[in-house]
């Protein structure tokens, strides 16, 4: 297990099925990366090496005789911190929980035991996944495995970083307004956000329910459509379930004759100023690479997409002040400067105060505003309307294209500490990858070529129908045979 | 148009959030959302009076569930990460002062 950097999902099991190596041996040399790696790194917060042995003990097991593996049968796996994993920590980055055991298991982690997946950690995050570079994170920096001195996106940037570090084969992440493709985008690697409803959000932390969704950070498109197979389907422990199965042939086993029938939209208005000359010439280079596929182009027009921003920063922060108010330091919390003269209202306040960051508490006094009396109609409501607006956009633009292509981000990965001290300008790292999470619909970002040392790597977004996963995963896997 | 938000505003809202401010933190989290209001501006140019939106909380909706045993509800997991406990009880503070 010596080369950890050309494995992908696909080779790992055919590598594990003719005994090439073993789930431990693979286990191992993960663990033996992350040590080596990881105190310059951060991507994990917190590292399972000994239940991620007993799970690769298990599998080399079913291997020996003969049984069924699951699809993702000793695929070493990194988890978000928002994410419960029973009888581990579960912070979501946040000093509020750092004392906090998962006492259940999220859907997706039950999902994915079922298919054989091992569990090697909890990543870095920012706190309760309100950010765009992990810096928000209460517990420690995540770097750029890409360029050191950069961030490496947000909020899942712990798991990107593994990824594309070689941490973890794969990773899962949560993607409220784009913290699972952005972090992709700048660290080289892909992430898929799915169909609101389409992937179990029990056992996620929330952050804004009406927008949260989890999915996979993998190094190929082919390797994220086995991920989301793995995890999508009904749950009854998440009311927003919509109970739909994916077909997996259709999502596994694209068939070019289908994807060179897709037509491609490209939005004007996402293609004019404000990109980086070098994300501009990636956008170009992939809509080349695409076409020579032959698939027909059309420029679109999303005329609302422009108050996306605006319209995001109220609706989430409004959803996460409800959120977050389970966080009253009696259930969770420390309660260390806990006195016994204080009554419960004191210990709401100080524990509230002490165990938030910056922007978390910033954005807790935002939805706390734009829902109060007075405010509720020119702000929450308001954006409630644009928001049904830029659906309606979208759901226009698809009776003409059936794939939206788009960057993923304005820019490629920013310098550690360059936009903290300025929330507006880290907000805008997220501007392509809102009218996703607005609309519902799923998206996904895919590196526009192999990662090559000493460039910073720039990512495309394509959005697809709801419930159409199999477009824009069938025309990634083929633009991925192109490199 | 003069920003809706002060330190008076602030200081009201962070009693309804259940948030204790430091000074200098409160007096960055002001300006922060004074620019971040400012941006908000915007939407005012936008007319959505015609607009229906989709996802308003709708009011007097009740979904309920058949009343049958179902999957476990995890009744009693996590008492072993309460902060405090007694005598197998979870201790909280009193609710009011002495």
């Amino acid at each position: 297990m010596d080369n950890l950097k050309d494995l992908t999902i696909k080779s790992f099991g055919e590598g594990l099925r003719e005994k090439k190596f073993s789930a431990m041996e693979a286990t191992l040399a993960y663990f033996e990366n992350i040590k080596k790696t990881d105190p310059s790194l951060g991507a994990y917060l917190h590292l399972m090496e000994e239940s991620a042995v007993t799970q690769a003990e298990k599998v080399d097991l079913a291997l020996q005789n003969d049984e069924n593996l699951g699809a993702l049968a000793g695929v070493p796996l990194a988890i978000k911190d928002n994410i419960l994993i029973k009888g581990h920590p579960a912070t979501a980055a946040s000093k509020m929980l750092k004392d906090y055991v998962a006492s259940y298991n999220a859907s997706v982690i039950n999902k994915l035991e079922k298919s054989g997946a091992i569990f090697l950690g909890k990543t870095n995050m920012d706190e309760f996944a309100m950010g765009s570079s992990t810096e928000n994170s209460a517990f420690r920096l995540t770097r750029n495995p890409r360029d050191m001195e950069r961030v490496p996106g947000g909020s899942s940037g712990g798991s990107a970083a593994a990824v594309a570090g070689d941490l973890a084969l794969a990773a899962l992440g949560s993607d409220t307004g784009g913290s699972i493709r952005q972090p992709a985008a700048l660290c080289g690697v892909v992430g898929l956000k799915s169909t609101y409803g389409t992937v179990s959000r029990s056992g996620l932390i929330a952050m804004a329910s009406s927008l949260d969704q989890i999915g996979p950070i993998t190094k190929t498109v082919a390797d994220a459509a086995q991920v989301f197979m793995a995890i999508q389907g009904s749950d009854p422990l998440d009311n927003t379930n919509v109970g739909l199965e994916y077909d997996p042939k259709e999502i596994l086993e694209p068939k070019l004759e289908n994807v060179k029938k897709l037509r491609i939209g490209v939005p004007k208005e996402f293609m004019v100023g404000g990109l980086e000359d070098k994300v501009q010439a990636g956008i170009e280079q992939a809509i080349e690479k695409i076409k020579s596929l032959g698939l027909e182009f059309k420029t679109i027009s999303l005329p609302n997409a422009k108050y996306a921003l605006s319209t995001y920063y109220i609706i989430m922060p409004a959803e996460v002040s409800s959120n977050l108010a389970r966080f009253d330091g009696i259930r969770y919390g420390t309660r260390d400067g806990e006195n016994k003269k204080q009554s419960l209202l004191d210990i709401y306040l100080s524990e509230r105060g002490r165990g938030f960051g910056a922007e978390t508490k910033r954005r807790i006094i935002l939805g706390t505003f734009v829902l109060s009396s007075g405010y509720y109609d020119a702000y929450y409501e308001k954006a409630q309307r644009v928001r049904a607006l830029m659906r309606r956009d979208l759901n226009e633009a698809f009776k003409e294209v059936d794939v939206i292509l788009s960057p993923t981000t304005p820019t490629t990965a920013f310098k550690i500490g360059e936009k903290t001290s300025d929330p507006l300008s880290m907000y805008l790292s997220d501007i392509f990858t809102i009218p996703a999470n607005m609309a519902e619909i799923p998206a996904i970002s895919i590196p526009v070529e192999k990662f090559k040392e000493g460039e910073l790597p720039v990512g495309f977004q394509l959005m697809g129908r709801r419930f159409r996963e199999a477009d824009i995963l069938g025309l990634g896997q083929y633009y991925e045979k192109l490199n | 148009m003069a920003s809706p938000i002060n330190k008076k505003v602030l200081q009201s809202l962070s009693g309804l959030a259940r948030l204790e401010l430091q000074d200098k933190e409160a007096d960055k989290i002001l300006e922060d959302l004074r620019n971040i209001l400012d941006h908000f501006n915007e939407l005012q140019e936008l007319d959505t009076s015609s607009v229906v939106s989709e996802v308003i909380p709708e009011k007097g909706r009740k979904i309920f569930r058949e009343d049958e045993e179902r999957i476990g509800t995890n009744l009693g997991a996590g008492k072993e990460s309460f902060p405090q406990t007694e005598d197998g009880f979870l201790a909280i503070p009193p609710v009011f002062k002495d």
